[in-house]
């Protein structure tokens, strides 16, 4: 059985999608779970990700991110950016 | 003149040539289209009789040229700044998205990267 492509980009397919395991809790009816904080930025989305919360470290503050349906296949790092954008002038 | 979807061509044009005018179709898919047609590869738009003429144009009607394979890029782009990615941010910003040097040499990005990308 071959793995999606969507999931792989560019990967090659003996590998599979990065998979990291993460300490997903399926969320009961009616309670709320806290967001996974994790530094695993290298983590390919899951399409089991989609709704859940996550904390992405950027190396120094841990960034909220919501998954939707439209990020599987692309990393956790992508959307917890590790760059100051220049202000000139600005500390 | 020869007229071909819209556009005018000379009749002394090559129709390969005349072909990889349009937006999105290169030397692989004018080849194809030229072997479908069963048109020698270096005839001139001139020679062609014009039932070959009406079959191109509607085979290039239903092909995804010009404004739609820009339209398509466009909302590749689009779709990566919806998302809130690193690299639809870099479109924003019209810098390189693949990680390049941004001290000298950006022209390219400069040109290219943004999102209501022309070319």
């Amino acid at each position: 059985m071959q793995a999606t492509r969507c999931l792989l980009k560019s990967r090659s397919v003996w590998k599979g999608p990065h998979i990291v395991p993460l300490p997903i809790v399926r969320p009961e009816p009616g309670k709320k779970i806290a967001p996974i904080r994790t530094q695993a930025r290298s983590a390919t989305i899951l399409p089991n990700f989609v709704g859940l919360k996550f904390q992405v470290h950027n190396g120094k503050v841990y960034h909220d991110v919501t998954i939707t349906e439209e990020m599987v296949g692309h990393k956790l790092g992508e959307f917890s950016i590790t760059r100051k954008p220049f202000m000139w002038g600005k500390k | 003149m020869v007229f071909l979807l819209g556009n005018n061509f000379h009749e002394l044009k090559l129709v390969k040539k005349a072909l990889e005018s349009f937006y999105a179709l290169g030397p692989q898919t004018s080849e194809r289209i030229l072997a479908k047609y069963s048109i020698h590869p270096r005839a001139k738009i001139g020679t062609l009789p014009p039932r070959t003429i009406t079959a191109l144009t509607a085979e290039l009607s239903s092909m995804k040229i010009e404004n739609e394979a820009k339209k398509v890029i466009q909302d590749n782009i689009k779709r990566l700044r919806d998302m809130g990615t690193y690299r639809g941010r870099r479109h924003a910003m019209g810098l390189p998205a693949r990680g390049q040097r941004t001290r000298n040499q950006t022209e390219t990005a400069k040109k290219l990267n943004k999102v209501e990308r022309r070319g």
